[in-house]
């Protein structure tokens, strides 16, 4: 195992980058330094921010430019340990037992054949994503993707502990298994509760906040070719506008993304700038509260309406 | 298990530091022969450390292994380029959104330090360099195991001061649009004094008036808190409770046996309110005074009874001055010759309340104060009378206009004595936020987790706002 070391070992900024960049994923500096660290040091990486921010999207990401397998835990209240890690078969468990009458323990004496085994062994095994993540055999080691940890309840937070420090995880029939590769972890926070400091310690911490103007006018660029550039940078700067408001629930990248489709589709070949009218149409793509909504009135509107005018000037006024 | 960091117990700093210093000052030093590294190493790491030790004193979580997991970060991304070191440092050093407004304050020193210590050394590879370096930061090695022992590293508290003498007040005026018109003080900084007996002035402020959607917004915090549950129950299909003595009734039908379970709900009842106004010269200074007696007005106007009570050091009773203001509150107060600005008592306030208006408080009353907790009076009189004023009071609701800050915490003496009474403590600053107030008291109601701290706006400036 420390003869061939991790093939993440020698990854550069530069081959991240590019990696990031084949896959369509529009990284800032700091984050691509941060994904650089959670790879070389073998660490698991905290991803937080404003839901739609793209958290999830980068464990994607990894997985496909990396060429590897992504194995997702979508955290909910109540996930135990059974749910994530591994189950007992035990249909197939109860099946042997009959089958083969007594041998729930080791068997004694004679019984060296296989059929005499405990049916506590790996044919018994149902993998769950976190087992299935340690015992993968692949050429590069898997992405694990722990999704929206804080929604999991404090329990499961403690139970993830061992996993992300030793790679490893205890079972009580059947000892402890040890990752031979360890998977590239990566926890996303909402942060509608606070995680625990003895989680916090064993991750690196990457805040993802909204993008810059130019970041986004170039994500939306990628996703949505099919809208005209101009009105594109417009989209981008009415959600800018946007976002200076006090809103309830402020519109992340993926509700920009949604918006950039909506407009698109709406559109028919003409590339003339945002109305206020289209705005307000097809608002509901970006306020996802109702009291936001109602905020929205004429004067807002028309502050919207401007900021899409200037938008072409603060792209270039901006530095890229 | 594999090997993809140094061995874990590195605690020698022999490890990280050894593997830290050839990549980073490879780009600064190829030119040189021999730098020293080892002094080298033992100025990154002690500026880690120091970096570290100020982060926590500036309240930052940074979890105990952070400055080891920070060294080996360094070690793979080298020193040679600023945004790097700051990533990888922000990812090892942080764990939460709260610390980044700190940590890219605290970090241009240290990015200073660092490089200019690197060149010294350098420049003077005697090693004479490193040992100045050394001398000054390695009492800080200390630092991380325990930040209480650095100097000056805790905040200044503002409410120090003995009770009635003259104290000195810090007030961050966060919000621009918070600070009101301030009358004759030269001075503009942040901090300003205030004395417990200051001087008082006269009422004088332009008529202000509220616009349509203030008005609308005070309107919708009074009824949100006149929804308030009250003690008479009426029956309701969906109500929470069984109404035990009609199913008893109902059940003399069907032989004795309780088929029909009727329910009753609280009646909400219209507001009574009781409105404790601080005019105190900081309180002055941080709201708009026009806004304050304008909402102060409306809410007068809107509740079914309301009674008003401006204090600074004294009490005034100002209810029937609010009641004949017709639309300029000033110009009455004025006339009535009561003045505002001075120091602030709170609790002798409250208490001359319990003693001299007892009847303006009773279980049906909603008491509203507005101040910004800033008492320079006595603690123990606060806490006796705002303890009577929540037992009285149906619900004890504060307004403190320094709320609105993202910054907020109730830290300062007299809010934190009133504190564990209160049901709900709100920013005030505009009308907007008696808005943002009504929304959450519709929500959860006054019992629920309400409260500055709910406020999204608070919020998303807390978790967002890192640039």
């Amino acid at each position: 195992m420390s003869g061939d070391e991790s093939p993440f070992d020698a990854v550069t900024e530069a081959d991240l980058r590019e990696r990031f960049e084949r896959a369509d994923y529009v990284a800032d500096d700091r984050t691509v330094t941060t994904v650089q660290l959670a790879l070389t040091l073998g660490r698991p990486l905290l991803v937080e921010g404003p839901p739609g921010s793209g958290k999830t999207e980068l464990g994607k990401v990894l997985a496909t430019a990396f060429d590897t397998e992504l194995i997702r835990l979508q955290c909910y209240e109540g996930l135990t340990a059974e749910n994530a890690l591994y189950e007992w078969n035990y249909t197939k468990q109860l099946l042997a037992v009959q089958a083969d009458e007594g041998t729930v323990a080791d068997g004694d004496g004679d019984g060296a054949d296989a059929s005499r085994q405990s049916v506590f062994d790996q044919d018994y095994l149902l993998e769950r994503p976190l087992l299935r993540a340690l015992r993968a055999d692949g050429e590069r080691p898997p992405v694990l993707l722990v999704d929206e940890i804080d929604r999991a309840d404090e329990a499961f937070e403690a139970f993830l502990l061992e996993l992300l420090s030793d790679f490893q995880v205890s079972i009580p029939e059947f000892g402890t298994i040890t990752a031979e590769h360890p998977p590239v972890v990566v926890l996303t926070s909402n942060r509608t509760r606070a995680l625990s400091d003895a989680l916090k310690r064993r991750c690196l911490y990457l805040h993802v906040e909204p993008p810059s103007l130019q970041t986004e006018y170039e994500i939306v660029r990628r996703k949505v070719p099919e809208l005209d550039a101009a009105v594109a940078a417009e989209v981008c700067a009415v959600v800018a506008r946007l976002r200076e408001e006090a809103f309830l629930k402020r519109p992340g990248v993926a509700e920009t993304l949604d918006w950039a489709r909506a407009v698109a589709a709406l559109r028919h070949e003409d590339a003339e700038s945002l109305s206020t009218d289209e705005i307000e149409r097809t608002i509901g793509c970006l306020l996802k509260e109702a009291e936001d909504v109602d905020r929205l009135d004429a004067t807002l509107l028309e502050d919207l309406q401007a900021a899409a005018a200037a938008a072409d000037d603060r792209l270039e006024a901006e530095p890229t | 298990m594999t090997d993809q960091g140094p061995p874990d117990d590195a605690t020698d700093d022999a490890a990280p530091g050894a593997r830290g210093q050839p990549a980073g000052l490879g780009e600064s030093v190829a030119e040189s022969d021999v730098p020293d590294f080892r002094a080298a190493r033992r100025h990154v790491l002690l500026e880690l450390l120091r970096l570290a030790a100020d982060l926590r004193s500036e309240g930052v979580d940074v979890p105990p292994s952070g400055p080891l997991t920070a060294a080996r970060a360094l070690a793979t991304v080298g020193l040679a380029e600023k945004s790097r070191v700051e990533a990888a440092l922000q990812a090892s050093l942080l764990s939460s959104p709260a610390g980044i407004e700190a940590f890219e304050e605290a970090f241009p020193t240290f990015w200073h330090r660092l490089r200019t210590g690197l060149d010294a050394i350098v420049a003077d590879r005697s090693g004479s360099s490193p040992g100045d370096e050394g001398e000054d930061p390695g009492s800080d090695v200390t630092g991380p195991e325990d930040p209480g022992t650095l100097p000056d590293a805790e905040a200044p508290t503002p409410e120090d001061g003995s009770g009635g003498g003259e104290t000195e007040v810090l007030i961050p005026t966060e919000r621009r649009h918070a600070t009101g018109d301030r009358a004759g003080e030269p001075d503009t900084g942040d901090a300003r004094r205030y004395s417990a007996v200051g001087g008082r002035e006269r009422v004088q402020v332009p008529a202000g008036g509220l616009t349509d959607g203030e008005t609308a917004a005070v309107d919708r915090f009074v009824d949100a808190l006149a929804t308030l549950p009250g003690r008479r129950r009426r029956g309701a299909p969906a109500g929470d409770r069984v109404d035990a003595r009609r199913a008893l009734r109902a059940s003399l039908g069907t032989g004795g046996a309780p088929i029909d379970l009727p329910r009753t709900e609280p009646t909400p009842s219209e507001l009574r309110c009781c409105l404790l106004v601080d005019v105190s010269g900081s309180v002055l200074d941080t709201v708009d005074r026009a806004v304050l007696l304008d909402v102060a007005e409306r809410l007068t106007d809107r509740a079914r009874q309301a009674r008003v009570f401006l204090f600074d050091t004294d009490l005034v009773d100002a209810t029937t001055e609010f009641e004949r203001a017709d639309g300029d509150p000033a110009a009455t107060l004025r006339d009535a010759a009561i003045e505002w600005g001075g120091g602030t008592k709170i609790g002798a306030a409250f208490d001359a309340v319990r003693r001299e208006h007892p009847q303006a408080v009773d279980r049906r009353t909603v008491v509203v104060v507005v101040s910004d907790g800033l008492d320079v009076g006595d603690e123990d009189v606060l806490a006796d009378s705002v303890t009577w004023l929540s037992d009285r009071a149906g619900a004890l609701v504060w307004l403190n206009p320094l709320a609105v800050s993202p910054a907020f915490e109730p830290k300062t003496r007299g809010m934190e004595t009133a504190l564990p009474y209160l049901d709900a403590l709100f920013g005030f600053a505009q009308p907007a936020d008696l808005a943002e107030a009504a929304r959450q008291i519709e929500r959860r109601g006054l019992g629920g987790p309400v409260g500055y701290e709910q406020d999204p706006r608070r919020r998303a400036e807390v978790g967002g706002e890192a640039e």
